[in-house]
């Protein structure tokens, strides 16, 4: 289905031999040989592979077909994968984008090992990291062959299977002497390009930095071809370095023109990727974390290129030069839309009501939030009080029932004499700390103002209800701060009640005595900025700071008292989508922290001083652009990121049953 | 702004005891009833003179809810002062001081300084706590104390100040050792007016060697 016109690349070498399909010679197809050797030297395929694709993002129209090459030059052994050409469900996937994937020439002596990903379900694919510890995007098998593709390897260059994971093949391994001598022997390469060990373990130094330009290049076909040969001979390797699988998988390969390339994508795929194929790449979604879960148990990346490093290879990596950084923006999510009106909010309708397409509307939410007169109907799906295939009568339905219950619970409460209330001392504390409680909360806001405002009751009147609805739980400071904005939209006492307990179901463990709940969040939040900006994390190590207590009330209400209120309606909104990811919210904090992370490190913070700069931020904090980070950043972090994630983390709720098995409609095994 | 020392102090207590009311009292000189309840600490600061010497202090708001205590523990580190804070017209706010008193004790420095304020003194009509079990309470432990109330003012002002006066005293008695780093983990800062000392860092940019430091 795919071999087009190349020839207008011909002056590419790759190219020029990727056209040459079926071919079992090429002659110098290995750019990187041509600066190492002046003798042109002929080239063997010895393997090869179509259909095999990247998947830059996660919609099925932006996946990348190519093929995929074994090289044999001389003594060593190269990979190419070269995308097709014109062929592509999407025509806006822009020839440039799908260069940016190119995989040109890589030696097998840059390949620190491959990782295999047989699923169940769905397609087989590779992950081949580098020495330099990024990593290629994962390589979809859609005709299978993963088997016979590291057969092929192993026959012209040393793998070991790892001795922890029997899915990942070491490439390069030289800590067995023997191995060493063999490897001596097959990649004289290798050895030449060695340099000592000992200079470049500390993970932020210039020689990695140098590895991650030379590795960018190697896949940028925009560089120029002999400087960048030239750097890659330099490459240092380091036969002792540690095996840590790191991965970054889908974007570890962002460079400045990457990223201006990924926003492109980003911006394209808001024209389409809706509807069907949307639902079932999610599903997919779902499955790979689910996957991605037990791979990353034995195999968790100890250190990852930050994400920020290789905005401009040029920049020193942070800690030295934090201040650097506060001139690069981080924006390269979508930008943000209008929020969602009333005539297409219709358009999501069918006609007794149900809403057809969930994930579209979700996804409609993310990027744009929701027009205020639309959000007291809207919110009640986001929460879960409406079920989204429900229709107008089954709601109206629902509603008349629930405002019923609503009244029996609240009853139970109002029934208290004072004489019985004298011998129930756990209602007593209850009630006296909602009603201190209820006066100070929002109470600036025209909606909760003044004496003996309404509101102010209703506020007491929900959360006493609650905690008799869940005695257990009952109630804690911060539920009054979760629940203003849900009355303030809802109006309605029992519905502001139970969309309060719909969001309590996700965000109750927040409120937990033991804490737990809390403290999974920001155990989470640190593993993320470990894989996500590793010299931050350092540094919060080095600063006492790894208990994320700085950003507590962050995740307790949800950003409540860090936004101004219309913010913070439009932030939940799209935090209760759940699109991208449940827990987007921990992405939130760490695209903040990383706007602010030049500021921590360069003043060098500690925690006490720390803390006070976070409180300060409340209120400076530009809702829009940090929404877009958070984005890209969960996007960036991908399966790695929710296998950091542990189960049952706040705001987690069971999987929904279908969903699991939606992609198989997908597949094309 | 300059100052001679920077003094830390944090304000504990039950929540609704009227803590961030006396801070905002203190820093802004004004009652103001309806504002939020504090979530994890809220964070004030007010320049006094002691001794002739411009003293800054750095006031720690904690929020009071018991289920936050192992968040605000954390806060404790390095504090120079304490305002243990009970309300006078809630019974069960004095007879929580032990278990805030036992928090302080373990996790702050053992030279803290630690005042006890009887808040809400205007409400005299509703007292529920005594002056004097007040006074018994501060003296079998070791606490100074004082009445107090956000909302007249009374006696915060004293209460704010006196503190700091005997953390100063304390340093002129020798009892921290002010004249290095050291310092700081009492929640005393020498500031530029003070004793000379490494003051600042901020632009000590140190050379990068690399990973020495794995
Ligand atoms: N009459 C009177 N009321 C006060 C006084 N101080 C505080 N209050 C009231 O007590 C309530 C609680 O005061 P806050 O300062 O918010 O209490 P807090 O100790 O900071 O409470 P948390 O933040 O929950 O730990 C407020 O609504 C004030 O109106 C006072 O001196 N006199
Ligand atoms: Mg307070």
């Amino acid at each position: 289905m795919h071999e087009t016109d190349i020839h207008d690349l011909s002056d590419d070498a790759d190219y020029a031999a990727a056209s040459k399909q079926g071919s079992s010679s090429v002659t110098r197809s290995d750019s990187s040989k041509r600066s190492s050797s002046s003798e042109p030297e002929d080239a063997q395929i010895v393997y090869l592979k179509d259909n095999v694709s990247i998947h830059p993002t996660q919609y099925a129209t932006e996946r990348i077909g190519g093929r995929l090459k074994l090289i044999k030059q001389g003594s060593s052994l190269v990979m190419t994968w070269i995308p097709y050409k014109g062929q592509s469900s999407n025509p806006r996937l822009s020839e440039k984008d799908k260069n940016l994937y190119t995989i040109r020439a890589v030696p097998f002596s840059d390949i620190q090992s491959i990782r295999r990903h047989i699923p169940t379900i769905g397609w087989q694919y590779v992950i081949v990291v580098l020495s330099s510890g990024l990593a290629f995007p994962p390589l979809y098998f859609y005709s299978g062959g993963v088997r016979e593709f590291l057969a092929t390897i192993k026959q012209h260059v040393v793998i070991v299977r790892s001795s922890e994971d029997a899915n990942v093949f070491l490439v390069n391994n030289f800590q067995d002497p023997l191995q060493r001598t063999l490897s001596s022997l097959e990649l004289p390469r290798s050895l030449a390009n060695g340099t000592p060990s000992s200079s470049f373990r500390g993970s932020p130094s210039p020689s990695d930095n140098n590895n991650q330009e030379t590795q960018l290049d190697t896949v940028n076909t925009s560089g120029s071809g002999q400087q960048n040969n030239n750097r890659q001979r330099q490459k240092t390797q380091d036969p002792a370095r540690d095996l840590s699988i790191q991965v970054l998988e889908k974007f570890s390969l962002v460079t400045r023109f990457a990223r201006e390339t990924t926003s492109q994508l980003f911006r394209d795929s808001l024209v389409d990727g809706q509807g069907q194929s949307q639902s079932q790449s999610q599903g997919q979604g779902q499955n790979e974390r689910r996957r991605n879960n037990w791979a990353s148990k034995d195999h968790k990346p100890l250190e990852m290129a930050p994400i920020d490093a290789p905005i401009a290879p040029k920049d020193v990596p942070v800690p030295s030069d934090p201040l650097e950084f506060d001139k690069l923006s981080l924006v390269w999510g979508k930008p943000r839309q209008h929020p969602l009106g009333v005539e297409e909010w219709s358009n999501f309708l069918d006609y007794e009501g149900r809403i057809m397409d969930p994930d579209a509307l979700k996804k409609r939410i993310f990027y744009g939030g929701v027009e205020h007169n639309l959000r007291k109907e809207v919110w009640a799906f986001l929460l879960g009080y409406y079920s989204y295939d429900s229709t107008y009568a089954e709601r109206e339905y629902v509603v008349s029932v629930k405002t019923s219950e609503y009244m029996t619970i609240k009853n139970q409460w109002q029934s208290i004499s004072p004489e019985q209330a004298k011998r129930f001392t756990k209602f007593r504390e209850r009630k006296g700390l909602i009603e201190k409680d209820v006066v100070r909360t929002d109470r600036s806001l025209s909606f909760y103002e003044g004496d003996d405002n309404p509101n102010v009751r209703l506020l007491h009147d929900i959360l006493l209800t609650y905690s008799f609805y869940n005695f257990d739980l009952g109630y804690c400071q911060g539920m009054s701060d979760l629940l203003s904005p849900i009355l303030f939209i809802m109006k309605d006492e029992s519905e502001a009640f139970w969309c309060f307990v719909s969001l309590m179901e996700r965000l109750g463990p927040n409120f937990n005595r033991d804490q737990n709940g809390m403290h999974s969040q920001l155990f989470a939040l640190s593993k993320l900025v470990e894989l996500l900006d590793s010299p931050l994390h350092n540094y919060f190590k080095q600063n006492d700071c790894l208990n994320y207590f700085f950003c507590f009330r962050w995740i307790l209400i949800q950003f409540k008292r860090e936004f101004e209120y219309d913010k913070t309606l439009r932030l939940w909104e799209v935090l209760w989508t759940h699109y991208l990811s449940e827990h987007l919210h921990l992405y939130v904090c760490i695209a903040i922290l990383k706007r602010q992370r030049g500021k921590i490190m360069g003043e060098e913070m500690d925690f006490d001083t720390l803390l006070k700069f976070i409180n300060e931020l409340s209120g400076q904090i530009e809702l829009d652009p940090i929404l877009r980070d958070a984005e890209a950043l969960c996007v960036c972090a991908g399966e790695n990121g929710a296998g950091l994630i542990p189960p049952g983390t706040p705001p987690a709720l069971p999987i929904p049953e279908a969903s699991m098995y939606q992609q198989q409609d997908d597949e094309v095994l | 702004m300059s100052y001679a020392y920077l003094f830390k102090y944090i304000i504990i207590g039950d929540t609704g005891v009227g803590k961030s009311c006396l801070l905002l009292q203190f820093t802004d000189k004004r009652f103001q009833p309806v504002h939020d309840l504090t979530i994890g600490v809220e964070f004030g600061a007010r320049m006094i003179t002691i001794d002739n010497k411009p003293i800054k202090l750095q006031i720690w708001d904690t929020a009071g809810q018991e289920s936050f205590r192992s968040i605000t523990r954390s806060y404790y580190r390095g504090a120079a002062g304490a305002l243990l804070v009970y309300d006078i017209t809630r019974r069960e706010t004095f007879n929580h001081l032990a278990s805030w008193l036992e928090d302080a004790r373990q996790h702050a420095n053992a030279n803290m300084t630690i005042m006890l304020i009887g808040n809400k003194c205007d409400l005299a009509h509703r007292r529920a706590v005594s002056t004097e079990e007040g006074e018994q309470f501060a003296k079998e432990h070791g606490l100074i104390f004082m009445e107090a109330s956000a909302k007249t003012a009374q006696n915060v002002e004293e209460a704010f100040i006196n503190t700091a006066g005997t953390i100063y005293k304390k340093i002129q008695d020798g009892v921290f050792d002010v004249s290095n780093e050291a310092s700081q983990s009492y929640g005393i800062k020498v500031g530029y007016g003070g004793i000379p000392g490494p003051s600042g860092g901020r632009d000590g940019s140190t050379s990068q060697g690399g990973g020495c430091c794995n």
